[in-house]
């Protein structure tokens, strides 16, 4: 089992799911969002797998009900968009929309908008998922969430923590390499030693 | 020998310089001389000079550690959950899996837990049997009947050992017992973990139950006092999860409490994690701690 204190520390870092860059809550009437992209990063497929690997998770922290699917493809050709759908003011949707969930083999494609539905598409090839996500935020009209003290705090921990992880792991390094170093010196001498017995 | 005989000599020679006179201090550096590192008392021992002190033993265990949970933060099922979805977005919630790891209070030796359930929403459906029974017998019929990949006795040890190995179940009817003893299967099942025996309760007089059992049904046992068991798929909602879990624990108990007097064990922490998810300690409640999030908000398509 995973030891109590490295999973104690990882939950320490669940603040980083509920701040930072795509913390926020999306307003009532958007009703699921889309994504599609490739797997490989190439022809600018990067900035949407960046955008689904940070901002996505937090998105999905503060809105757990909306139904956020991926639907990545082997096709670098093919498009990288993001889809927002929106309630039509006034109208009321069935709770039971056809979705599909996410695919690894590009099978869940983006579904026509229902009836009392609308569609914001965003175009994400070739972009830093910086700048997708300050499009998604202008769009969909999401707020961000604001970092409690206690957050901050809770912030401020965790990178202490990774810092100061960050030196023991190069001591440790720095001692592995050491002891590496002298196996490998033995090692050789005692070949070499072993040449010479061998040539006498 | 004499080598030896003219170093005593030397010694003896050193240590019977008489007090009183002029020491001259030698030029030579202190450790160089001999009298200054080579022991003058001799013991009876003959060893000289520095023992070698025993290696200092490793203090062991007979428990596996148990950690103070005083300080660990424990979540509710939906909170955990929450986290979890986050965590998984975008995952196809056929491959993702929620596992329950639950550590045992227990000692490193005696027996371990091991058991079979089923579960009330099935988590892998893709459980493929084997049967092994007399050829030709109406037993063959049967296990063809209830849905066995592969049927037989000769011939099913033939195509195991040319390494065809179409089932991940396989038991095998009383009457078969000694033919499959006799075919010395053991190397090739055995490390699958495929050899049927009655600890496993895959060695049985009536396939029908035994079948119905495997099917649906997930095994589970103690390693390292920790059991582990995946109990959900991405797609399950809260309910069916604690459903899942509930019947997981309500057996896993009573696994603990029959345990033998001589090797007691207790239930220490129950902890949800997803495959790509961190581990969330459990606290045994289901409601969200936050009142804004109700359960039918953790069921949306992933």
């Amino acid at each position: 089992m995973v030891g109590v204190i490295r999973r104690f520390n990882q939950l320490k870092a669940l603040v980083r799911i509920r701040t930072g860059p795509g913390a926020a809550v999306l307003p009532q009437d958007v009703t699921r969002i889309h994504m599609e992209f490739a797997h490989r990063m190439n022809d600018g497929h990067m900035g949407p797998r960046k955008f689904w690997r940070d901002a996505l998770p937090r998105l999905k922290y503060w809105n757990p009900a909306v139904p956020m699917v991926v639907n990545r493809t082997t096709d670098n050709n093919g498009p990288a968009t993001l889809t927002l759908y929106f309630r039509e003011p006034g109208a009321t949707l069935a709770s039971d929309m056809p979705m599909p969930s996410s695919s690894n083999e590009g099978f869940a494609k983006a579904p026509a908008p229902a009836q009392g539905e609308r569609v914001v598409t965003i175009d994400m090839k070739h972009r830093r998922s910086e700048a997708i996500l300050k499009e998604f935020m202008d769009k969909s009209g999401a707020v961000a969430v604001k970092p409690t003290p206690q957050d901050e705090l809770e912030l401020r921990e965790a990178e202490e923590r990774e810092a100061r992880g960050a030196i023991d792991r190069e001591r440790i390094r720095k001692m592995y390499e050491e002891a590496k170093r002298e196996r490998a010196m033995i090692a050789q001498a005692q070949s070499e030693a072993a040449a010479i017995r061998a040539s006498l | 020998m004499a080598s030896l005989n003219q170093c005593l000599a030397s010694l003896a020679r050193l240590s019977l310089s008489t007090p009183g006179r002029p020491i001259i201090t030698p030029a030579i550096p202190k450790f160089l001389i001999p009298s200054a590192t080579a022991p003058l008392v001799r013991h009876a021992s003959g060893g000289g000079g520095m023992r070698k002190r025993p290696a200092k033993k490793k203090k062991t265990y007979k428990t596996y550690k148990c950690w103070d949970l005083s300080e660990v933060e424990q979540f509710s099922l939906c909170d955990a959950l929450r986290y979890l979805r986050a965590f998984e977005v975008g995952r196809p919630p056929a491959v993702v899996k929620y596992e329950l790891a639950v550590k045992i209070r227990t000692q490193k030796s005696g027996p371990v837990i091991r058991n079979r359930i089923r579960l009330p929403f099935p988590v892998k459906t893709d459980t493929r049997i084997g049967v092994i029974c007399p050829e030709d017998s109406p037993l063959m019929i049967e296990a063809q009947q209830l849905g066995a990949v592969a049927v037989g006795q000769e011939s099913l040890f033939e195509s195991i050992r040319a390494g065809q190995i179409p089932f991940n179940k396989l038991i095998c009817h009383v009457d078969s017992l000694e033919a499959l003893r006799k075919a010395g299967l053991g190397r090739i099942l055995g490390p699958k973990g495929l050899m049927p025996s009655t600890k496993t309760k895959t060695i049985t007089s009536d396939l029908k139950a035994t079948v119905q059992e495997l099917i649906g049904a997930d095994e589970y046992r103690e390693r390292d006092g920790v059991v582990r068991m995946a109990v959900g798929q991405l797609g399950f909602t809260p309910q069916m999860l604690s459903d899942n879990i509930k019947s997981f624990m309500e057996l896993l108990k009573q696994d603990i409490s029959n345990a033998d007097e001589n090797h007691p064990k207790a239930l220490d922490e129950v902890v949800l994690s997803s495959t790509n998810g961190p581990g969330f300690s459990l606290n045994g409640s289901f409601h969200p701690t936050d009142p804004k999030l109700k359960p039918e908000h953790l069921q949306s398509v992933m």
